[in-house]
């Protein structure tokens, strides 16, 4: 007992002296677990509405608990069960198609020799990320107007009939997850360009004298050498897979389209801000954090133990 | 013949010229070290020679062919890199393998070819295994491993061994030594290490700010060296430098003068750089004819010989003695014997030796 009061003992004056030694490294992690305890942790106290029978008037702690039933509720709401089959069908479309766009660009980035054009071309597909998420909105419903459209435009030219591409549930994905790529993916392909220029120059040099060609550097060297860099942006795609960019499909989407368009998101968002269903949103919010959570977990271990590289 | 010849070899960077015209003719299995300090050029015209880098003027013929224009697949060279260059995600087999498949060699083939060449370098146990679990060492015979299996007519060796500790790196020289003794194969190595250029080479070539300074056996290099960069740089101290003047009988340093042998008489009065290599002298405790006074600032024991470094009127000398398993005696020295027949002398403006010595 004496023993492990001076082993507990010495633990806290280490730490101490840790702390004494080191405090200026806490403070600068400080804002940082502040910003999480106020915007991240502390929202958590309100899931328990999931819960409850939520009345904004009897507030959190005084609504009365009614245990499941909300999940009861979302698992036999048609439409709820509608948005997870979207929100699935959307996400893997866009990890299958999606994920590696990035990837290629950076590959093609990387093997454009000419500068000037490297730069421009760049800077080409890096420019929509700075747009913001309505104004692209904006974009896309005017390239596919059935009058004016650049799209319908060009398909009159070939002869075809206009289409009315946004209200027809079969064109809402595509176009989604299109104008997602051409939104997203030049910029998504810094991280992979930054992992190619961390590539020992001296692999390709040495492949050059071996005779490889470029494809075959390509392949060969270019590709294993990012897998890591590869590996962990899939982890974190797929622990983001429920949470679709639901700002662009709340401006796209129309009745006409929520058959294929309505996901998760854009259903809290409907029934808690619109129809002031707070605790039936909190509980669909919680569903949807639990799957990420176990998908990203999931994720990870199969990694750490198929490829060695994990995020944690 | 499977030799290398380098005409007027230029390279520049834009406007900035780093190798200014190099010739030299490596002959068919010979051992070529190209030895010289950190930016004189060595890396830069081994990486012409194996077409890494582009020739900026001047003519690259192996095998009496010119292959300027020739991309470095078709010049039949294989290369081994200062941080080995071996591929992360592959193991040793398939690092090795790797030139070979790209070069479509059959599959049983190449695994014999494989196996042949690991176990020459000791590696058949290691060939599942990933570089990133070999030791420095083991990482460097799988570089060389690499080049072997492809048979190339010229090996180029780009520091290969700077990377390794000393102990290892003592080691590894002598195994790149046998293994061109076996291997006979055309071996131009770049190193700044006068040491592995000394005890590797056939011939070395001793370059500066992108010009040779001399081509030579080692031998020839240490015991004539053509002007006084090479003079310093081979030999390990360096040779030690004094200004001097020359009178009838030998070169007079300050206030003393020492003997040198062979003095032309028409070259008396000249200001000279007098060469003398640290060990060419002999340690005494008093001043006699040819004998430098010196101040003894610092004895390092090296175990059977030990440096001292001393001071003669302001220069920094080293000199190297035996210690007879005791350095006490060391301390008493008061002044260094100079051996006639094997100092040096150097122009004292240009450096070039005098002609008479070389």
């Amino acid at each position: 007992m004496a023993e492990h009061n001076s082993t507990s003992e010495g633990r806290l004056i280490r730490l101490y002296d840790h702390f004494k030694r080191e405090w200026q490294i806490y403070v600068l992690l400080l804002p940082m677990i502040i910003w999480f305890l106020v915007f991240l942790y502390k929202p958590m106290y309100g899931l328990q509405v999931a819960f409850k029978d939520y009345s904004i008037f009897s507030g959190v702690a005084n609504s009365p608990w009614i245990g499941l039933e909300h999940f009861n509720t979302l698992f036999g709401s048609d439409q709820f069960m509608r948005a997870i089959r979207n929100t699935v069908i959307i996400s893997i479309y866009s990890l299958c198609v999606g994920f590696p766009m990035p990837i290629i660009l950076a590959l093609m980035f990387n093997e454009i020799t000419h500068h000037a054009f490297k730069r421009t071309a760049q800077t080409i597909v890096y420019l929509p990320h700075f747009i913001s998420t309505v104004i692209i909105g904006g974009i896309v419903i005017t390239a596919f107007s059935p009058t004016a459209g650049i799209v319908n435009l060009f398909l009159g030219w070939l002869g075809f009939e206009p289409i009315y591409f946004l209200i027809k549930p079969e064109w809402f994905r595509p176009i989604f997850i299109g104008s997602g790529i051409w939104q997203e993916a030049g910029f998504s392909s810094i991280v992979f360009l930054a992992a190619i220029a961390g590539v020992n120059p001296s692999l390709y040099e040495s492949a050059v004298v071996d005779g490889a060609s470029r494809w075959q550097m390509m392949w060969k060297i270019t590709l294993p050498s990012i897998l890591p860099t590869i590996i962990i942006m899939l982890i974190i795609r797929i622990g983001n897979l429920l949470e679709v960019g639901f700002e662009l499909i709340i401006v796209l989407y129309q009745p006409a389209t929520y058959e294929t368009a309505d996901v998760i998101n854009t259903f809290i968002y409907r029934q808690g801000l619109q129809g002031a269903q707070y605790d039936l949103a909190a509980a669909a919010g919680l569903f949807n954090a639990v799957v990420a959570f176990v998908l990203v977990m999931t994720a990870n271990t199969i990694s750490r133990r198929y490829s060695r590289t994990s995020l944690w | 013949m499977s030799g290398v010849n380098l005409s007027g070899i230029v390279k520049s960077y834009g406007a900035l010229q780093v190798v200014h015209g190099i010739d030299l003719e490596v002959t068919e299995k010979e051992f070529v070290v190209l030895v010289g300090p950190s930016g004189c050029g060595k890396s830069t015209t081994l990486r012409m020679i194996a077409g890494l880098e582009e020739i900026t003027a001047g003519d690259l013929t192996i095998d009496d062919r010119r292959v300027n224009r020739v991309a470095p697949k078709d010049r039949d060279v294989a290369m081994v890199f200062q941080n080995y260059a071996l591929y992360p995600h592959l193991n040793v087999a398939d690092n090795m393998a790797f030139g070979l498949r790209i070069r479509k060699m059959p599959k049983d083939e190449i695994k014999k070819t494989i196996d042949d060449v690991a176990e020459t370098l000791g590696l058949t146990e290691y060939l599942e295994r990933r570089p990133a679990d070999l030791s420095g060492g083991q990482r460097q015979r799988v570089a060389m491993g690499r080049a072997i299996v492809r048979h190339p007519k010229v090996f180029l060796f780009d520091e290969p061994l700077s990377n390794l500790d000393a102990k290892l790196r003592t080691q590894m020289r002598a195994e790149i030594k046998r293994l061109h003794n076996r291997l006979d194969v055309t071996s131009i190595y770049v190193t700044h290490d006068q040491v592995e250029a000394m005890t590797l080479a056939d011939r070395i070539v001793v370059m500066n700010d992108g010009r040779i300074e001399q081509i030579g056996t080692p031998m020839e290099l240490f015991n004539h060296p053509a002007n006084i960069f090479v003079a310093g740089f081979l030999g390990l101290p360096p040779m030690n430098q004094l200004k001097g003047t020359l009178t009838k009988s030998g070169a007079m340093i300050g206030d003393t003068e020492i003997k040198v042998d062979g003095i032309d008489a028409q070259q008396i009065g000249r200001d000279v750089i007098v060469g003398i290599r640290p060990e060419h002298v002999t340690l005494t405790a008093g001043k006699g004819t040819s004998e430098l006074p010196i101040e003894l600032d610092l004895v390092e024991p090296l175990g059977s010989e030990a440096l001292l470094h001393a001071r003669h009127e302001g220069n920094e000398l080293v000199f190297k003695a035996e210690t007879h398993g005791d350095i006490a005696y060391l301390s008493g020295v008061k002044s260094v014997h100079i051996t006639a027949s094997l100092v040096k002398l150097f122009d004292g403006e240009t450096g070039v030796a005098l002609g008479a010595r070389v």
